[in-house]
C-alpha cells in the first residue's frame, strides 16, 4: 500500500482529488518512506490540511486530527487520568480492602499488601488517550494531524519532541507508551510565530506556495468539471491579480472554487465588470477588501 | 557523494544556517530514495532537510545554486591539473593574511573559509562610534576585499601569461575570471530573508475633518489638549478590558476533574473547591520607543501609548532611543502621565539631539537587555526607521527576532514614504512579523484593539 515511487505519490494523490506539485510529491515520498514527521508552512487556503486528508485516502488510513490553539496542554492532546472513574473504584474496593489485609499480622505487613495493589489505580484502565496517544497506540496505521502548530504555545512543543522523534510517549506514573503502528504526521503552520529549533529539526520542510494559474485551473477543474474553459482560464486571471491587490486577505484556491461555482449558478459565461462586481463578496471577506477592490475593477477584468 | 554533502552542510553553517549532524544523516539517506542525478530532486531532498522555514529558503538557495553551480562546474578533464597547478603557484606568492588564503581555497574548490570570513563581514557588528558616526566600517572592510580579489585576479592573469597553456590559454582565462567574479558578487550581495507571513497594514489617511483621523504631525495646540482627553478614554477602554479578564478569573464553574483530585486527600469528601480559572494571559511586552526629532510630533502619542500599556500589563518595559537607549520603565512607573512624558523627553533621560542610529541603539539593547526577551514576549518598536543613512544593522534584528515571541513595528509614516530617503524599513521589515502605519488616532485605536481583545 505504501508509495513506490515521487510519481506514483502525484498519481495517486490525484486520485484522491489532490494535485500534488513534484515538489510536494518529493518530500511526502522521502517523508513517508524515512517515517519522518512533515512541517508544511504556507499561506492560509493553499490545501496544507487537505494534503493529509489525501494522503490518508490514498493509504486508506484514518486521520487523527489535532487542532492547537493558545492554552492547549497535554491533557488535551496528549492523555488524562480519569479521575471520576478512579474515585468510583475507590469508593467500591473499599469494603475489599479489609479482606486483602485481614490476615496481615502486623502494621507494616498491611501496608505492604496495599502497597502491592495500588499499581491497580494507575494503570491503562484509567488512562484516556488524547489524539497523540491515540494515533501511536491504534492497531491500525493512521494519519495524525497536528494542525496550526503555531499556535499552540511554546511549552506544548515540548510535548511534542519525544512523540516526533521516538514515536513514543512517557507517561511518568506507568512508564513509556512504545508505538503499536507508526503513524505518518504532518504539522501544519501559518507562520504566525517562529517555531523552536528543536522541532524543526526532528521534521522535514515542506512550503506550499500559492499555486500557478495553471495548476490552479487543474484545480477547480477536477471540482467541476462542467465548467467551460474561456470562463474557467477568466477567473483564474482574476483571482491573481486581485491576490496582487494590497487587501487583507487575499483569496485561496477554495474561493477561487467557491467563485466558480457561484457564476455557474448564475448562468455566467463570460466575466465582466458587473458580474465581477456582483459577486466580489464570494472572493473578499472584508468589506475594506472589497471597496479596493471595485476600485481596481478595470485592472482586474481587462 | 557523502563528501559532497558534509562540505555543503559545512557552508551552510558558515552561512548562519543550523544544520545539525541528524539533518545531515537524513539527507543522506533521502538521497538514497530520490534520483540524485535529477538536479531537481536532488534538491528539494536536500532543501527539505536542511532549510527548515521558508525565511532559510532563501538562504539556503543562494548557497546551494553557489556550491552546486558556482563552484562545482564539470569544466574540461584537461582543464583541472593545469588550473591545480596555477593555484600552487599562487600559493606561493601569498602572504599570511587569512583573506588571501581563503580567496585561493575559493579557488581551489574549498569554498568554506572565504564563505565564513564573508558572512562574518555581512553581519559583523559596528563598534560603538561616540562622537564621529559613520557607515564607513563595514563598506571599507568590503572595499579591502575586493581589492584583495582584484590582486589576485591580475595575479593570476600575470601568471597565465607567463606560460604558455596553448589551447587551454582562453578556457582557463575565462574560468578564473568567472570565478572571480563570483567571488566578487558573494562580497557584494547579501541573501534577504523570504517574509511572505509578514503582515502589513498600510492604512490610508481617510482625511482631516475629524480628529481621530488627523495626523498626529498636523495637531494643532488645542487639538494636543483635546487629543489627551480622547486618549484617556482610550485607555480607560483598555483598562475595563483587561480588568474584566481578571474579574472572571476566580468566577465560573466548578472544575469537576481538579476537585475530585483534590478530594482524593480527604477520602473523596470533596472540601477543596476548583473553579475553572481563566488566568488572564501572562505575555509581556519589551517596547522601544524612538523619541528623535524626525518623529518628534507622534513620539508624544507614543509615550502615551507605552504609559497606557504599562497600566494595564502586568509585565512591560518601556525604552526611549535615539542614538542611544534609556530605560524608562521606572520613570512610568511612579510618575504622573504629563510629568513621566515630559522626564522621558527631557535631557536627563537621553540626548536628544545626537542624530538618530538605529543600529547602534539596538546594539545597546542586545548587550544591555536582551534577557527580557522570552519566547512570551511581544516587542513593539515605534519610529519611522529613519537612520541617517548609518549602518542599520538589520542582523541584531534578526536576533531579537528569534529570542522573543513577535515583532511589531509601528511607523508614523505612510506606506509609499517607507523605501523613500534613509529610510531602513525595507531591510528591517525581513525580520517583523508585523509592519503598520500608525499615524492618527484610528489606527491606534485599531492597533490597541488587535493587541488586547
Amino acid at each position: 500500500m505504501d508509495f513506490q515511487s515521487v510519481d506514483d505519490v502525484q498519481k495517486r494523490l490525484e486520485q484522491a482529488d489532490y494535485i500534488a506539485s513534484k515538489e510536494i510529491a518529493t518530500v511526502v515520498y522521502i517523508a513517508l518512506a524515512t517515517d519522518k514527521p512533515i512541517l508544511i508552512e504556507g499561506p492560509a487556503g493553499v490545501g496544507k490540511t487537505e494534503l493529509a486528508k489525501a494522503v490518508a485516502t490514498c493509504l486508506e488510513r484514518r486521520v487523527i486530527r489535532l487542532q492547537c490553539y493558545e492554552g492547549l496542554d497535554e491533557s488535551k492532546a496528549l492523555y488524562e487520568w480519569e479521575y471520576a472513574k478512579q474515585l468510583l473504584y475507590t469508593q467500591m474496593v473499599k469494603e475489599r480492602i479489609n479482606t486483602v489485609i485481614d490476615d496481615a499480622a502486623t502494621l507494616s505487613e498491611a501496608v505492604d499488601k496495599i502497597a502491592s495493589q495500588e499499581d491497580a489505580f494507575f494503570s491503562d484502565r484509567f488512562i484516556q488517550p488524547r489524539p497523540l496517544l491515540q494515533a501511536i497506540l491504534s492497531p491500525d496505521p493512521v494519519v495524525l494531524l497536528i494542525d496550526e502548530v503555531d499556535k499552540s504555545d511554546p511549552e506544548f512543543e515540548a510535548f511534542l519532541l519525544e512523540l516526533l522523534s521516538d514515536f513514543q510517549v512517557t507517561i511518568p506514573e506507568i512508564g513509556t507508551r512504545k508505538p503499536v503502528t507508526i503513524p505518518v504526521v504532518f504539522l501544519t503552520s501559518n507562520n504566525y510565530r517562529d517555531m523552536s529549533d528543536a522541532l524543526k529539526r526532528r521534521c522535514i520542510h515542506l512550503y506550499i506556495d500559492y499555486p500557478t494559474p495553471e495548476r490552479e485551473m487543474e484545480i477547480v477543474r477536477l471540482k467541476l468539471p462542467t465548467i467551460e474553459e474561456g470562463l474557467l482560464r477568466q477567473i483564474i486571471q482574476a483571482i491573481t491579480r486581485i491576490r496582487g491587490l494590497d487587501i487583507k486577505k487575499k483569496p485561496c484556491i477554495s474561493e477561487s472554487i467557491d467563485w466558480a461555482k457561484a457564476l455557474l449558478a448564475l448562468n455566467t459565461t463570460e466575466l465582466t465588470s458587473e458580474t465581477v462586481e456582483e459577486t466580489l463578496n464570494v472572493v473578499l471577506k472584508y468589506h475594506q477588501d472589497t471597496k479596493v477592490a471595485k476600485q481596481a475593477l478595470a485592472g482586474i477584468v481587462g | 557523494m557523502l563528501k559532497i554533502l558534509t562540505g555543503f552542510a559545512a557552508c551552510c553553517r558558515a552561512f548562519d544556517l543550523r544544520v545539525s549532524t541528524s539533518e545531515v544523516l537524513d539527507a543522506a539517506r533521502h538521497l538514497e530514495l530520490v534520483d540524485p542525478l535529477d538536479p531537481r530532486e536532488f534538491k528539494l531532498a536536500v532543501r527539505a532537510n536542511f532549510a527548515k522555514s521558508r525565511r532559510d529558503q532563501s538562504r539556503f538557495d543562494f548557497l546551494f545554486d553557489l556550491f552546486f553551480h558556482g563552484i562545482r562546474t564539470d569544466k574540461d578533464e584537461a582543464l583541472t591539473p593545469e588550473i591545480g597547478k596555477i593555484t600552487q603557484a599562487l600559493r606561493q606568492s601569498l602572504s599570511d593574511d587569512p583573506m588571501e588564503q581563503a580567496l585561493v581555497d575559493f579557488l581551489d574548490n574549498e569554498p568554506l573559509a572565504f564563505i565564513d570570513q564573508i558572512h562574518a563581514l555581512h553581519t559583523k557588528e559596528e563598534r560603538p562610534q561616540k562622537i564621529f558616526k559613520s557607515n564607513m566600517g563595514q563598506l571599507s572592510s568590503k572595499l579591502g576585499v575586493m581589492l584583495q580579489i582584484n590582486a589576485i585576479k591580475s595575479k593570476i592573469m600575470a601568471l597565465l601569461d607567463q606560460e604558455a597553456h596553448g589551447d587551454l590559454g582562453d578556457a582557463l582565462k575565462d574560468h578564473f575570471t568567472e570565478r572571480m567574479n563570483r567571488a566578487f558578487a558573494l562580497a557584494t550581495e547579501e541573501p534577504r530573508e523570504h517574509n511572505d507571513a509578514l503582515k502589513e497594514k498600510s492604512q490610508a489617511a481617510t482625511g482631516e475633518n475629524l480628529l481621530k483621523d488627523k495626523p498626529f504631525a498636523n495637531l494643532t495646540a488645542l487639538e494636543v489638549i483635546e487629543m489627551r482627553a480622547v486618549i484617556e478614554g482610550l485607555v480607560r477602554k483598555l483598562k475595563d478590558q483587561v480588568g474584566r479578564r481578571f474579574a472572571v478569573k476566580n468566577r465560573g464553574v466548578i472544575d469537576i476533574k481538579k476537585t475530585l483530585r483534590n478530594s482524593g486527600k480527604f477520602q473523596g469528601v470533596p472540601l477543596n473547591i476548583a473553579f475553572k480559572n481563566k488566568p488572564p494571559r501572562k505575555s509581556s511586552i519589551v517596547a522601544l520607543c524612538d523619541v528623535s526629532g524626525s518623529v518628534w510630533s507622534g513620539a508624544r502619542f507614543m509615550l502615551t501609548l507605552l504609559y497606557s500599556l504599562q497600566e494595564c500589563f502586568a509585565r512591560v518595559k518601556s525604552f526611549v532611543f535615539v542614538a542611544d537607549m534609556a530605560e524608562v520603565t521606572e520613570l512610568f512607573q511612579d510618575l504622573d502621565i504629563n510629568d513621566a512624558i515630559d522626564q522621558a523627553l527631557g535631557d536627563d533621560t537621553i540626548n536628544r539631539n545626537a542624530p538618530t542610529d538605529y543600529g547602534s541603539s539596538f546594539q545597546q539593547f542586545k548587550h544591555d537587555h536582551m534577557n527580557d526577551l522570552n519566547q512570551k514576549t511581544t516587542l513593539i518598536i515605534l519610529g519611522d526607521g529613519r537612520s541617517n543613512y548609518l549602518n542599520p544593522q538589520a542582523t541584531i534584528l534578526g536576533e531579537m527576532r528569534e529570542r522573543c515571541r513577535r515583532i511589531i513595528w509601528l511607523n508614523p509614516e505612510k506606506i509609499n514614504t517607507w523605501t523613500t530617503g534613509d529610510s531602513e524599513i525595507a531591510s528591517y521589515k525581513t525580520h517583523c512579523h508585523e509592519v503598520r502605519t500608525c499615524m492618527n488616532l484610528n489606527h491606534l485605536t485599531e492597533f490597541i484593539e488587535e493587541l488586547v481583545l
